[in-house]
């Protein structure tokens, strides 16, 4: 394996001019390639700058977060199936639209039971006993008319 | 049979305690690998979560042959970056709460704050998937194998995504320099008149 001038280039592209973060395999190559070339010392002093920057590129501290996501894990992993309902019934979130239907499909559901029960079930209560057509014929009997009083 | 091999065996059996100190060992460096993709604390916390949660719920797809645990745990979160940025961009913010501040360097004067200010700048415009390489090559110390198995890449792919990604915050950050120096070139209505 060799370091030609475009692989040094690419190596210098990507991985920026740290040797510890050039591929092991080509690293003592590369390390040699840029002892005897000016020019590739000088592309190395070009990224240098850039290097320098992302290594002062610091992000604040998320121990909150990382704490949350612990005690998260602990309460996930250990909660009970009443604890899982419950936590899909009424999630902990800030879009009230986004879970308030859960709620409400959990209230209806009583309702859309007992429908269904009555459907099937008489619970002891006495119908009249008499079909449709009966009921109808019984109906036709009757007089409508006006009675005239003199 | 290596430590990684163990504890997801334990979890793979319903062991909350491998489970907690796997969560323990790896919660740092997800969150900050999340955070440098997001810049978002909300979406960075609840990226993280998923990612944990999907290592309880899918611990079985854990190949040990194919990747080490802390690899396989950022594949999980850089396909939930790269989804959540693709389909939600409208909702990025930098809601940046529940952080503490952020470590100046020692050097810190004002042009170099202006430098970083640009360099967050640019990072930040960069796509989605040289964004990632750059943040798995420079700030979490993987390989160039690990970071291709992480993206699902080839190498060759994943230094044309640096290349790129660095050709870029390069470019800026000169333009950037440039347009300081003309500003600061640039005589001011007093010197003129005098």
């Amino acid at each position: 394996m060799i370091i030609t001038p475009e692989r040094f280039k690419t190596l210098i592209e990507a991985y920026g001019t740290q040797a510890q973060r050039w591929p092991e395999d080509e690293r003592q190559l590369a390390i040699a390639y840029l002892q005897l070339n000016p020019s590739a010392q000088r592309l190395v002093k070009e990224y240098q700058e850039l290097d320098r920057l992302l290594d002062h590129h610091n992000i604040p501290s998320l121990t909150l977060i990382e704490k949350r996501v612990l005690s998260n894990t602990h309460r996930l992993v250990r909660e009970t199936v009443v604890d899982r309902l419950l936590n899909w019934l009424v999630p902990h979130s800030e879009r009230i639209l986004g879970w308030i239907w859960r709620p409400a499909l959990a209230a209806a559901f009583p309702l859309v039971f007992g429908i269904f029960l009555s459907n099937y079930y008489s619970f002891g209560i006495e119908q009249s006993g008499h079909s449709l057509e009966e009921e109808l014929y019984m109906l036709s009997l009757n007089d409508y008319a006006e009675i005239q009083q003199w | 049979m290596t430590d990684d091999s163990l504890l997801m065996q334990a979890i793979q059996k319903g062991d909350t305690s491998a489970y907690e100190a796997a969560v323990a060992q790896h919660v740092k460096s997800i969150s900050h690998y999340a955070f440098r993709m997001l810049r978002n604390t909300k979406d960075t916390e609840d990226i993280t979560q998923e990612t944990f949660l999907r290592l309880w719920t899918h611990a079985d797809r854990w190949n040990p042959d194919k990747a080490s645990l802390t690899t396989w745990l950022h594949r999980i979160a850089h396909n939930l970056c790269i989804d959540y940025l693709r389909k939600d961009k409208s909702s990025l913010s930098d809601n940046i709460d529940d952080v503490d501040k952020i470590e100046q360097p020692d050097y810190a004067d004002e042009e170099s704050e202006e430098r970083l200010a640009a360099l967050t700048q640019a990072i930040s415009e960069l796509g989605e998937r040289q964004r990632s390489a750059l943040v798995l090559n420079h700030y979490h110390g993987f390989s160039n194998k690990q970071i291709a198995e992480i993206m699902d890449v080839s190498v060759d792919a994943l230094e044309s995504l640096l290349a790129r990604a660095r050709r870029t915050l390069k470019t800026q950050l000169v333009q950037k320099s440039e347009a300081h120096n003309k500003l600061l070139k640039a005589p001011t209505r007093f010197q003129e008149k005098s």
